[in-house]
């Protein structure tokens, strides 16, 4: 059960991974090709703007892969010292709290949306975004985050209920050293 | 207020909750017991304003162009190309070790990642050559951490980002004192290897026809540093349009040496993904802990903590730096970054001193954080390259570096200009 949904999860995250990492792929493509045109004496207008736009999108859709890849840092001096149950316990509360915060992170992005659909608000800008057609995209991604560390966190805490803690820690565990990029 | 959000800052840190979490927790509490109004509903709005920003995007971009050069393999005729150049001083290829990962740190953003490249071409040449593990793997571990220093830095981009200073001026300002320490390393091996010769290996001189051809395999990694440095100081392109320069260039040197596939891409695009995602979680947290700690009205409590101290600004430098050599042992550059601006950069600067130099200062410090242990992730990233031997060596074999560093620290505070001097004159 747990496996399956965890298994389930990455999969999802890949994908999704996949295709926003795509998007940043043609936005940079996008940026390149205005410089070019800049340099002729053109341009297409609004590069800014529509890379603003992928950068919120890309961030937070990002959030769940990377929390199942394990690459939110955290700093493991206490729990370095403890057994694997203590291990278990302190990546429970660590999840737990994350996935408290990001639903609460969710939850306060909903009025943003909310007041761009009803005042149909568009971007202040040449292009006069409708601020709904990008805003909702990067909201549903916080959403998507708070469900898959509230799944994630489920899923872990089944796996240290059945005592198995190797299991639980390849989910939730902190990052290894070695994977850290910054 | 900042006793209790340090002190909680620390609790938090040390359960292990997500450093991005314990960031937001921390604006959640300043709101809750030191705020006159509410500030949880400016959250989304901040969230959104941090996110949907064309500066910001700079990071992705640097990031990929990192991850499609380490798969480009031009890591490997770099550091051939260098070996014939450097090795005939004192400690051999321990020079090719630093000056590879200070070209490296001349295209990518990101000190593991050049740390991680450097290691994986340099370790089979160490064994076979009979060098002692100790110098060769630390130079590597300390020439890694020059990626945040020589420009393009992701992490200069972040503090442009929270303190509002201008990323082009911190990218000059960091060239400088980057070659500065490249050099002082290089010092400092052929001086550890003058005096303990068995440290280094043998020195090797090449025919001078071979160090010319060997120029030519520098041309493409020259080229993407001077495309993408000299158009953003030229006013030619935005940082982030100049990523995206180097994004295609990264490609291009990809291609010539037919390294390019849909799966070297797509790892690549998804490595990218998640580095950016986790960067991105620390940053909005810090911003939004910003946030909340100007409007509780943090930069009143911080003249009257100062006034209390009765520190001199130089005595206040000397404290901040201990505190990052402290705090470096145990937390890793961007979060232990990212985690301290909102308090130190506005007591630093209450005290008259620039924010650029300041930046500078910061990053030195923060490169000696991942060579210290503990908590070194460079150390760590070495040690996972040679996949033999004891950690300690690593550890034992960066300390020569980390005292360049300390007088790079010194010599930054006694001379700022060493960071100013270039933006000042290119402005």
């Amino acid at each position: 059960m747990a496996q399956s949904i965890l298994s389930l999860l990455r999969r999802l995250n890949r994908w999704v991974a996949m295709a926003i990492g795509l998007v940043l792929f043609l936005c940079a493509i996008f940026v390149l090709l205005d410089v070019g045109l800049r340099k002729l004496g053109a341009s297409f207008g609004g590069t800014d703007e529509i890379s603003g736009y992928v950068m919120a999108i890309v961030t937070s859709w990002g959030m769940g892969y990377a929390l199942l890849e394990l690459a939110h840092v955290r700093i493991d001096i206490l729990r370095g010292r403890v057994g694997a149950l203590g291990r278990s316990l302190f990546d429970l509360f660590a999840m737990l709290t994350m996935a408290g915060t990001v639903t609460l992170i969710a939850l306060r992005c909903w009025p943003v949306l909310d007041r761009s659909i009803s005042n149909m608000s568009r971007a202040n800008t040449p292009l006069e975004t409708p601020l709904w057609l990008v805003q909702g995209p990067w909201f549903a991604g916080w959403v998507w985050f708070a469900i898959v560390s509230w799944l994630t966190f489920l899923a872990a805490l089944l796996l240290v209920a059945k005592g198995e803690f190797s299991q639980s820690e390849a989910a939730i565990g902190a990052f290894g050293e070695e994977d850290a990029v910054l | 207020m900042i006793t209790y959000v340090s002190i909680g800052l620390l609790a938090m840190l040390s359960l292990s909750i997500p450093v991005g979490i314990v960031l937001f927790l921390l604006g959640f509490g300043t709101d809750v017991f030191f705020s006159p109004f509410p500030l949880m509903r400016g959250l989304g709005n901040l969230v959104w304003s941090t996110s949907n920003n064309a500066t910001l995007i700079a990071i992705p971009f640097f990031v990929l162009l990192g991850e499609i050069l380490v798969r480009s393999g031009i890591a490997a005729r770099t550091y051939a190309a260098l070996d014939r150049w450097v090795s005939w001083m004192p400690g051999g290829l321990v020079h090719a070790n630093v000056a590879t990962a200070t070209m490296f740190s001349a295209t990518s953003g990101s000190s593991v990642a050049t740390a991680a490249t450097v290691a994986t071409v340099a370790m089979p040449q160490a064994e076979k050559l009979g060098y002692d593990p100790k110098l060769f793997s630390g130079a590597i571990a300390a020439g890694g951490t020059l990626g945040i220093m020589i420009p393009p830095s992701i992490n200069l981009i972040v503090y442009g980002f929270l303190t509002q200073t201008s990323i082009p001026q911190l990218f000059l300002a960091g060239l400088m004192p980057g070659i500065l320490l490249a050099l002082g390393f290089l010092a400092i091996t052929a001086i550890i290897c003058t005096i303990r010769p068995e440290l280094g290996g043998q020195r090797r001189v090449f025919p001078f026809p071979e160090m010319m051809r060997a120029l030519l395999q520098l041309i493409p990694i020259v080229l993407l540093f001077t495309i993408i440095i000299g158009s953003i100081y030229k006013g030619w392109a935005t940082p982030t349009e100049a990523a995206a320069v180097g994004v295609a260039g990264a490609l291009l040197i990809a291609s010539i040496f037919s390294r390019v596939t849909i799966g070297m891409l797509a790892e690549a695009v998804m490595g990218t993904v998640k580095i950016t995602s986790m960067i991105m979680l620390v940053v909005i947290g810090a911003s939004f802990l910003n946030f909340t700690l100007a409007s509780a009205g943090l930069g009143a409590e911080l003249s009257g903590f100062l006034d209390g101290l009765g520190l001199s600004p130089l005595m206040t430098i000397f404290v901040v730096v201990c505190i990052y050599i402290v705090l470096g042992f145990f937390i890793e550059t961007l979060s232990l970054m990212v985690v301290t601006i909102p308090i130190i950069v506005p007591l630093v600067v209450a005290q008259g001193y620039d924010p650029i130099w300041f930046g500078i200062l910061m990053i030195v410090l923060i490169e000696m954080a991942l060579i210290t242990p503990p908590v070194g992730l460079n150390l760590y990233v070495v040690q996972g390259a040679r996949k033999s031997g004891k950690m300690s060596e690593v550890m034992l074999g960066a300390i020569p570096y980390v005292l360049a560093m300390l007088v790079m620290v010194a010599a930054l505070i006694a001379i700022p200009d060493i960071a100013l001097w270039l933006p000042a004159v290119l402005q």
